[in-house]
């Protein structure tokens, strides 16, 4: 029986906004390698502020979508361990913080176009 | 391909758009280079769709809480509402970036330039709010653990159960505060001494009596209970939390002053000290009703209704209505029959409830199906709703009746 607090953190700048970079299917690379580090892609905007995300060989085409029900980032408050005096099973409750809030993502949900490299020459 | 984060040139951008087909002058001057971070971790945090009601609740600082046993489903509930929390797993890979302009942020004139932007985690799954009814059917259990018998009761071996405060039922039951103070209120429970407690009905059932003759004695049916004097006549026999507790379940506090309603708002409403309550005839004979059938089985409806009519204060009219939720009569038997039937003790379930209730009853009319169902309906569902999808309709005897769907288990 537990009841675990879910709050925002005590000061306003503590709770910035992320986003979400909205992809149908994976990424992955042609080597199984562990993905820290890497590179993704290049990420523009049209001046009519369409986004479009260089991937690989691939261009997509997305649109900026205000998240109808936003998204908040929570993870467990460790600082916040509290033992419930009444209880007398000690049950400790970790609570959780709030520590982002996404209310805007970029949803590429179009077909990858590829990129053709190499010009091919005429021969 | 390895990149250190900074190497990636404006040169190396730019043959790609040219690849791509793009012109510089198609897009904004920034341009964000995504990688993915040095600590790409996909388990650091949760995400957690917000209901408008629990952004508004969080952002306004008041309390926002997870509730619920490790084998229940976990429930979310502000001060007055609860959603269950659902896991939802998506096909989509959800790049979590801290750090992105999006459209209008990103500057549509000036020099070209690069910025960074890292994806710390990749998602594929978010836990969704569904607004729900608490679940407070476990109250009701919780609380007929140790029922209220008086306090020369309370050390005996009928009630050595648990008894509950409310931070207790906090822990246990999976709702709002605001929610289960009303169902607390709907189980007529009792503050006693910091504890909530129902009443046991033989209890209950002297306190009223003691009212009611005290009522009668002084005749306070028509001029009104004066509160204090009664809780300090009866006091003696009971506590006064339990006295003023029943006189507000079964009466209606006077309002101060003659007529009702029309009140100039220049006029300073006068202030009288002294509150005064008068029985609700509806709830007494209700009460009346349940103390003769209670235990009585199938009673002859004609014999109920002479009974039930002597037993009720002398002044009251009891009316069928009064037995809606409580009782059901078989008018289709000779003779006529009632039996208690109290909405209360049915299935917290819906799919259960219509099961039970064409358990025992085969047909029933809108009119005597409406009072067992209507502690059901939500904001979205009345009660047509509830039946148009768990019941199915027919004519009997130019009568509409409603039956079950599917096989009676």
């Amino acid at each position: 029986m537990v009841q675990v607090l879910v709050s925002l953190p005590d000061s306003p700048n503590q709770c910035p906004e992320w986003a979400i970079v909205d992809l149908q299917g994976s990424l992955e690379t042609r080597q199984p390698v562990p993905l820290g580090g890497k590179f993704v892609g290049d990420l523009h905007f049209t001046k009519q502020n369409v986004p479009i995300l260089i991937i690989g060989h691939h261009i997509l085409y997305g649109k900026i979508v205000d998240m109808e029900k936003p998204f908040a980032v929570i993870v467990k408050d460790e600082s916040s361990e509290t033992a419930t005096d009444r209880d007398t099973d000690k049950n400790t409750s970790v609570n959780y913080v709030v520590k982002a809030l996404i209310k805007k993502k970029l949803l590429f949900k179009q077909r990858p176009k590829p990129i053709i490299a190499n010009i091919p020459k005429k021969l | 391909m390895d990149c250190d984060q900074n190497e990636r040139s404006l040169e190396d951008i730019n043959t790609v758009l040219e690849y791509a087909k793009l012109e510089l002058s198609d897009v904004k001057p920034t341009v964000q280079c995504i990688y993915f971070s040095q600590q790409l971790d996909n388990q650091s945090f949760k995400l957690l769709e917000l209901d408008d009601t629990v952004l508004e609740t969080l952002t306004n600082g008041e309390k926002v809480v997870i509730r619920g046993n490790t084998d229940d489903m976990a429930v979310l509930c502000t001060q007055t509402n609860t959603f269950e929390i659902k896991e939802a797993e998506i096909s989509n890979s959800m790049l979590i970036t801290p750090q992105l302009d999006i459209g209008e942020d990103v500057d549509d004139s000036g020099p070209q330039n690069t910025k960074v932007s890292k994806v710390i985690s990749v998602m594929n799954n978010y836990y969704e709010l569904r607004p729900c009814k608490p679940k407070v059917a476990k109250l009701k259990k919780l609380l007929e653990e140790n029922m209220y018998s008086g306090k020369e009761c309370e050390e005996d071996e009928q009630h050595q159960g648990h008894k509950y405060c409310f931070e207790d039922l906090l822990n246990i039951v999976q709702g709002s505060e605001v929610e289960i103070k009303e169902s607390l209120k709907k189980l007529k429970a009792c503050q006693i001494e910091g504890l909530w407690r129902v009443l046991d009905f033989d209890f209950l059932t002297q306190v009223l009596n003691h009212i009611i003759q005290l009522c009668e004695e002084n005749d306070w049916l028509s001029t009104g209970i004066p509160l204090d004097e009664c809780l300090e006549t009866l006091g003696q026999l009971f506590p006064r939390e339990v006295i003023a507790h029943v006189i507000d379940c079964y009466a209606n506090e006077m309002k101060s002053g003659g007529g009702q309603g029309d009140h100039d708002p220049d006029d300073q409403p006068m202030q009288i000290d002294a509150k005064f309550f008068s029985l609700s005839e509806d709830k007494i004979c209700q009460f009346f009703a349940e103390l003769v059938l209670k235990n009585s089985g199938k009673f002859n409806l004609k014999e109920f209704l002479k009974v039930w009519e002597q037993t009720v204060p002398q002044g009251m009219r009891t009316s069928l209505s009064q037995l809606e939720g409580i009782a059901l009569i078989d008018r289709n038997c000779m003779p006529e029959v009632i039996w208690y039937f109290p909405v209360e003790d049915l299935p917290e379930d819906v799919g259960e409830r219509f099961n039970t209730l064409f358990k025992t009853r085969e047909k029933w009319s809108l009119a005597e199906i409406s009072p067992y169902i209507r502690d059901l309906t939500t904001l979205k569902v009345d009660v047509g709703g509830l039946l148009t999808k768990y019941a199915r309709a027919s004519m009997m005897n130019g009568i509409k009746v409603f039956s079950s769907r599917k096989p009676v288990t």
